[in-house]
């Protein structure tokens, strides 16, 4: 990450603790302007949290959020003009059309009235405006909500879970819009997700969170880097207990997730040759022998498992 | 990109001045009005006792009457006392709950609280908007009033009604009084309401609060209750022995009471209020 650059929203040593119980601990985000900030973590690990803090919505224990360069807590309504918000489900009147439900918010912000009709257009809503809230699908509010986020044209978008609910087609519509966001109209994304794959389509940094601590933050190849450290070599024979006993030195560090099954870390292609060899010369046979990449997904469990352990 | 970002962003965008932002969240909360229960409560609220009235003098006004004289006083003062004993509180209760309960249904709190108004704003505008359509309802319920009478003029005319002024005077010192003895109740309905934004909560408080306060009017100390500020107010009208209504121009001692609670319950409402997390 370009440490020189200033980030556009940062949080330093945030806290935050319902009662005596702790919630977020230590959180240092650092979301550089013009990227798809995609903020990772199992349900109940502090995403909403984070984003209710970003939003001025609870106080802080401990630590500070500087939005733009400044802090919230002192500018708070300032700095909330640049940031338009969905957090989880969005907030819509019932009783109002669609049209009214952005024409709410829209009086609230004193944004020009143009506006209602463009962002009720980029959402692709301009033909259901005139019905009620309470008729529309969940795709549909999804895209209200989006609506409403970008009426103030902000800088920065802070999304929480925003293809909740959504089916394959409405979550793809959704990726699309944020990278068109990005891309044509230079908003900063934050956007949280329990799912991996939703965000790696979308998202150029990442942030995993678990259970209230950041345990990785950097640009997507960043990640992907940390996972080739972590490929693994599938060795199948007949019986991997017996092999591990065979061969004490070169095994020790194999894992045996089913009967005829070795994992391995992967070193180099010499020890790859030298495991083959060794199990050959032990009589053992070599049903199959194979490089695995983690997937991101593994990361990620990976990365959001090992806290537990500690 | 990057380039054309850094410069902007490190100027404080300026944030709208305090009028400007409870005008806004006024304009918004006007909006979110269209089509809700408190609206129809409010434009229908005053017809109940004023239909009440009527029916009695036009089916009974002859044997009420017998006597002779003005017909507006023993008119006004049935209507009010209906108004006043038990559907002008729970009229409050009511209202304040159902206009909470807009954004409560909505899950709009988390939203409402990350624009860019104040909670000052948030809170003030609400306030008002309760404020005015608690006017208009006392207003409405005054206007009907005076519309039934001139009706009976009309389609009962040996009542008497246009034979006589319409004791003006009065009507209006007691709908300013009957204003301003509902402020407390309102003032701490809003505040429940506020705090545990729910709807029933609020709602089985006023209703309890009301009926207990029934139970407690020969209590000595009753005139410090809020709830019971509409009905003490109601029961100041008075008709003399020569049959002219009459009713004290200046506010009764319930009534500063519930100035007390309205500006009492708004403090320390606002003060739990303003550091409180938004959790829904």
């Amino acid at each position: 990450m370009n440490s020189a650059s200033l980030p556009l929203l940062e949080t330093r040593g945030l806290d935050f603790r319902f009662g005596s119980r702790p919630i977020l601990h230590e959180v240092n985000l650092r979301v550089e302007p013009g990227s798809i900030y995609g903020f990772l973590g199992p349900n109940g690990a502090g995403k909403s949290t984070t984003m209710r803090l970003l939003l001025g919505l609870l106080r802080p224990a401990a630590g500070s959020i500087h939005l733009f360069g400044h802090d919230m807590a002192r500018h708070r309504v300032a700095l909330l003009n640049q940031v338009g918000a969905l957090i989880e489900n969005p907030s819509l009147y019932d009783h109002l059309s669609g049209r009214e439900n952005v024409e709410a918010t829209r009086r609230l912000r004193g944004v020009p009235a143009h506006r209602t009709a463009e962002v009720l257009a980029l959402v692709g809503l301009t033909d259901n405006a005139h019905r009620a809230a309470r008729e529309y699908s969940l795709g549909m509010r999804q895209r209200l909500g989006l609506a409403i986020a970008l009426l103030s044209d902000p800088d920065l978008l802070l999304l929480d879970e925003p293809t909740n609910g959504l089916d394959p087609s409405g979550i793809i519509e959704m990726r699309e819009l944020l990278t068109r966001l990005r891309q044509e109209h230079g908003k900063t994304i934050v956007v949280s997700s329990h799912l991996i794959n939703e965000i790696e389509k979308v998202a150029t940094h990442v942030g995993v969170i678990q259970q209230g601590r950041l345990v990785f933050q950097g640009s997507l190849p960043d990640l992907q880097r940390l996972q080739t450290g972590r490929a693994r070599l599938v060795l199948e024979t007949e019986d991997a207990d017996r092999c591990r006993n065979l061969l004490p030195r070169l095994l020790a560090g194999a894992t045996v997730p089913a009967a005829g099954t070795l994992w391995l870390p992967w070193l180099n292609k010499e020890h790859s040759a030298e495991v083959a060899a060794a199990l050959i010369a032990a009589g053992q046979p070599l049903y199959g022998l194979r490089l695995e990449q983690p997937s991101l997904e593994d990361t990620f469990l990976h990365l959001t498992e090992v806290k537990e352990l500690v | 990109m990057e380039a054309a970002l850094t410069p902007d962003f490190l100027t404080l965008p300026a944030a709208p001045a305090p009028l400007t932002q409870l005008r806004r969240t006024l304009s918004a909360d006007a909006l979110k009005l269209r089509r809700t229960a408190a609206l129809r409560l409010t434009l229908l609220s005053g017809l109940f006792p004023v239909l009440i009235a009527f029916l009695i003098f036009f089916f009974k006004g002859d044997i009420i009457m017998k006597a002779g004289g003005s017909p507006w006083p023993r008119f006004i003062m049935a209507a009010w006392q209906t108004a006043g004993t038990l559907l002008l509180p729970l009229f409050v209760v009511l209202l304040t709950s159902l206009v909470v309960n807009v954004e409560t249904k909505a899950t709009a709190w988390k939203h409402l609280y990350a624009q860019p108004v104040g909670r000052g704003a948030v809170f003030g505008s609400k306030l008002l908007l309760l404020l005015v359509l608690n006017a208009v309802a006392l207003l409405l319920f005054v206007a009907l009033l005076l519309g039934a009478g001139f009706l009976l003029a009309v389609v009962r005319p040996k009542l008497g009604f246009q034979l006589h002024a319409v004791p003006l005077t009065p009507v209006l010192w007691m709908l300013g009084r009957t204003y301003v003895a509902t402020l407390g109740l309102l003032a701490v309905q809003y505040i429940v309401s506020l705090l545990w934004r729910s709807f029933v909560v609020p709602v089985g408080v006023g209703m309890g609060a009301v009926v207990a306060t029934i139970a407690l009017l020969s209590w000595e100390h009753v005139d410090k209750i809020p709830y019971a500020a509409p009905l003490g107010t109601s029961a100041s009208l008075k008709m003399t022995k020569a049959g002219v209504l009459e009713t004290a121009h200046e506010l009764a001692k319930h009534e500063w009471y519930s100035l007390g609670w309205f500006a009492g319950a708004l403090l320390l409402g606002y003060l739990v209020l303003y550091r409180r997390n938004v959790t829904n």
